[in-house]
């Protein structure tokens, strides 16, 4: 019983000395998790202004005007998801910095891996063509008819006559 | 030919089509994803008077609206034009124009009022959330709303020449008459 008493006034203290400091905590980890959660969305979206970075790298007042309406709707309740489907909804899909799975953005996603495969097997295939080309023997020709008596003779009275 | 050589020529013909659509036009161009959706309410003081003006006290008008900044030089070169449609249809119970100052200074946007002349109001678009919400990326940019609030029409760039032509005829006109938009 007095163990009791005592455990139960124990956790008694403990949660008010540590309350108040989680409820700062909790504060500090929201305001944190909405930055990170901006800077996650923000990175997502292209600048339209300069319109190879994202609004998160930009400093075109656009971008930070972006920045802010990304906060407000994040700390409104609103998903990040949901947040990026505002803007592709202003914006179409331009906006968003990776083009989206789907339909003919495929080609775009595939393209490369597929034009790689293609060359490489292009490639292969000649390699192959060549190295099979160098490591096969030399045909042996097959020897002539046999040369005759007159044959020889004649071709003894040439050469000798290209020596004289 | 090969089968393969046939799809490889086939292939590079694709591309080089790609290749020749893709370096005409507007690299910077941002195709619009509006036209016949809702178009954003919006509201702010007046440039001038800083008199409060809603989109949702103009609704059942034609509402043409536009994109300005003081610091845009395309936009002074239509601001006659401007002035212009509204001369030719501000007395046009129906139709409205606002203009909409974009990432601007307020005394630099009334300087520029004052100098340059107006004959119709201007909302200040304080935090840029009017812009954002109209997919505006650069000045001057128009839009044409009907009277059931579906955006119809959205040109980038100054509405001089045949833009000019297009808006009057084949955009206000139509809608004011209670028809369609006509092709381009």
């Amino acid at each position: 019983m007095k163990s009791t008493v005592l455990l139960v006034a124990t956790l008694a203290l403990l949660t008010f000395i540590v309350t108040p400091r989680s409820s700062v905590s909790a504060a500090t980890i929201d305001e944190q998790t909405i930055d990170f959660q901006v800077r996650d969305v923000a990175k997502t979206l292209r600048c339209t202004i300069c319109q190879n970075e994202s609004i998160w790298e930009s400093q075109a007042e656009l971008a930070r005007q972006m920045r802010t309406v990304i906060r407000e709707r994040l700390v409104q309740g609103e998903s990040p998801e949901q947040v990026r489907a505002y803007f592709q909804s202003r914006y179409g899909d331009y906006i968003l910095l990776a083009p989206r799975r789907t339909g003919l953005n495929w080609i775009l996603w595939a393209g490369p891996f597929v034009l790689l495969a293609v060359g490489s097997s292009l490639l292969y295939r000649n390699l192959a063509r060549w190295v099979g080309a160098k490591s096969e023997p030399t045909a042996v020709e097959e020897p002539g008819p046999p040369i005759d008596d007159a044959m020889r003779q004649r071709i003894e009275a040439e050469y000798r006559g290209r020596q004289d | 030919m090969k089968s393969w050589q046939v799809i490889l020529v086939a292939g590079l013909v694709g591309l080089v089509a790609l290749f020749y659509r893709g370096l005409w036009g507007d690299p910077r161009a941002i195709p619009t994803v509006l036209i016949d959706t809702q178009a954003p309410t919006f509201s702010g003081p007046e440039v001038r008077s800083g008199a409060p003006i809603g989109f949702d006290q103009y609704r059942g008008k034609v509402v043409m609206v536009n994109f300005w900044a003081s610091w845009c030089l395309e936009c002074r070169t239509e601001h006659e034009n401007l002035l212009a449609l509204q001369k030719r249809f501000g007395s046009n119970p129906e139709f409205v124009m606002l203009g909409i100052n974009y990432q601007d200074r307020p005394e630099d946007a009334q300087k520029y009022l004052q100098v340059y002349g107006t004959n119709f109001q201007h909302v200040r678009d304080i935090k840029g959330t009017i812009s954002i919400d109209y997919g505006v990326y650069g000045v001057p940019e128009t839009f044409v709303i009907d009277r059931q609030g579906v955006i119809r029409f959205k040109f980038v760039g100054p509405l001089v020449g045949p833009s000019y032509d297009h808006l009057t005829h084949n955009v206000l006109e139509p809608l004011l008459r209670g028809q369609p938009v006509a092709a381009s």
